[in-house]
């Protein structure tokens, strides 16, 4: 599978620490790849590298073997690359239209010069979006804070889904969710793979990585020290693979 | 039922108490009443939704009647001095375009939390508007090119309505019509949110600011041209009434959130309010207590945007 993005030797230090030490990774177009790790293995530095809200100390990220660098979320966003974060990145009141077009509303012209949002386009295309993924929601001027946890995530994927992303980067997006809402989310990823859109996953729960992904790269101390297909891996085999930073 | 309640019990309530005046306040539902408490909300009201626009950014704008003071003095300076109105009326707009803009180069810029930088702001503002007059008002016969802005009427609508139903369209606009007011909402409600999302958080911030920080300079122009004098102090008077229309506002409509329609009823049932009292014979007193007591009460019930904009230190 040719790799639609690549790290080499991807090294993070803040002052004396080093987050990460010589990171290589490919990410395979269209495969859902989970990071895991222990706290303070490195994932969230990784994350925020990838996602354009850190730039790394040294190394060097392909985009479809072209190498760029993301100097803010915003410039990733621009490259096909989303990111949701663990806390949804949401405006609680805000309403579903607005949360999904938070940044990059449509508009049409009234006037030269002078344009309105589109509002009826965007509340079409907002339930496109939640069709897509299987998600039905009556009102789409409710506020995000009176959905379900899972909702949630899926107005969050619905933003990537307008942004047409091509790699979305997954901050545990199951948890503080319950076993029904969790299943919910796991469905929008694989919906979202199935789409042919890379997921990047990370997730301290083993049942989640091994629902949906295809291949899991471990941390250890900031350096990756697993990288293999998860088929075949049970939820315990991967936790004790965690830990110890070995394959058993 | 409740939600009905929730988003329009305000304002039914103002409509009772405006029902109230109407059957037991002498004069109140006599038409030149009705005109005067109408162009007396004007003031009040485009004063109050400036200071909705910088809240709707999550930012206290605290110095809105001394920066109106400020622009009224600097107009009236101009016009006392003889020269023409368009660029005195420019001037005090301005001004306070000016330290709006400073209050949101101080917030977002400077880091310094707008409860404390709005209130250096007022502060300066008032410094500087004694500083101009050395204390005494100007006066004078001003000439109607002035006055006329507010005073006088079109089609039988008074002047200062007129204005009033611009800015509060203008501020309709802007706030649910444009990508701009969207991003404005955005940043109020969820700063870190917005700035994921690839919002400009700190140019909302400063537009916000910069608007309301105008908007005190057009009421500013209108007190001006309408009294014929420009004093240190002149819109003093207005500073708790506009917070009190913002926070009232705010438990109408959008409960819990800055509003623009919220605002304009809450002015209007505000200055309801105060002549109704003044026409049943109250004291003069009772109207500090009964604006104070509107506030803690409309702070209490909903304004859970303006706990953010002050308590974020």
């Amino acid at each position: 599978m040719a790799p639609v993005l690549s790290l080499r030797g991807i090294e993070k230090s803040y002052g004396a620490v080093a987050a990460l030490k010589g990171i290589d990774l490919d990410i395979g177009r269209g495969e859902v790849l989970a990071i895991c790790g222990d706290n303070g293995a490195g994932k969230s530095s990784l994350v925020r590298i990838i996602s354009g809200a850190q730039e790394p100390s040294a190394g060097a990220i392909t985009l479809d073997g072209k190498t760029v660098s993301f100097r803010s979320p915003q410039d990733a966003l621009a490259k096909g690359i989303a990111t949701i974060y663990q806390d949804l990145a949401l405006a609680p009141r805000l309403s579903i239209v607005q949360n999904v077009f938070m940044g990059a509303e449509l508009t049409r012209p009234l006037l030269p010069f002078v344009h309105i949002l589109d509002k009826r386009r965007m509340e079409d295309l907002a339930k496109g979006y939640l069709g897509r993924l299987s998600v039905a929601v009556d009102d789409m001027h409710r506020p995000v804070e009176r959905l379900s946890g899972g909702q949630r995530q899926a107005v969050a994927i619905s933003r990537a889904l307008h942004w047409d992303a091509q790699v979305v980067i997954m901050d545990e997006p199951t948890a503080a969710l319950g076993v029904k809402e969790t299943a919910l989310v796991l469905d929008l990823i694989r919906k979202l793979n199935a789409e042919g859109r890379t997921v990047v996953l990370i997730s301290h729960n083993m049942a989640d990585v091994t629902a949906v992904a295809t291949r899991v790269a471990i941390l250890k101390s900031g350096r990756k020290v697993i990288d293999r297909p998860v088929a075949g891996l049970d939820a315990d085999g991967l936790a004790h693979m965690v830990m110890t930073g070995k394959e058993s | 039922m409740r939600s009905f309640l929730e988003t329009y019990g305000t304002a039914v309530a103002g409509l009772a108490l405006a029902l109230f005046f109407v059957a037991f306040a002498p004069n109140f539902a006599a038409p030149t009443n009705l005109l005067n408490v109408l162009k007396e909300t004007s003031f009040l009201a485009i004063l109050a939704i400036g200071f909705t626009l910088a809240l709707i950014t999550s930012e206290l704008d605290l110095s809105v009647a001394e920066v109106a003071s400020l622009a009224a003095v600097v107009t009236g300076a101009l016009i006392q001095a003889g020269q023409s109105p368009l660029l005195a009326v420019a001037a005090g707009l301005l001004v306070a375009f000016g330290a709006g803009l400073f209050n949101g180069i101080a917030v977002t810029r400077l880091k310094v939390p707008s409860l404390i930088a709005t209130l250096g702001t007022a502060a300066i503002a008032k410094g500087f508007a004694f500083m101009i007059t050395q204390g005494v008002a100007f006066v004078g016969r001003w000439p109607s090119e002035f006055t006329g802005i507010a005073r006088g009427s079109m089609l039988g609508v008074p002047h200062l309505v007129i204005w009033l139903a611009l800015v509060v369209g203008g501020a309709l606009f802007l706030v649910k019509c444009t990508r701009t007011g969207v991003h404005m909402t955005a940043t109020g409600e969820a700063d870190e949110a917005a700035r994921l999302a690839g919002i400009a958080t700190g140019r909302m911030k400063r537009l916000g600011l910069a608007l309301s920080g105008l908007l005190a300079g057009v009421t500013a122009v209108l007190l001006t041209a309408s009294l014929s004098s420009a004093a240190p102090n002149m819109a003093g008077d207005y500073f708790l009434y506009a917070i009190a229309a913002v926070l009232l506002g705010m438990t109408m409509f959008e409960p819990g959130r800055a509003n623009v329609p919220g605002t304009l009823v809450a002015a209007l049932t505000l200055k309801v309010l105060g002549n109704g009292l003044v026409l049943m014979g109250a004291a003069y007193y009772v109207q500090d207590i009964v604006l104070g007591l509107i506030i803690i009460v409309s702070v209490a019930l909903s304004a859970t945007a303006l706990k953010k904009a002050a308590f974020k230190l």
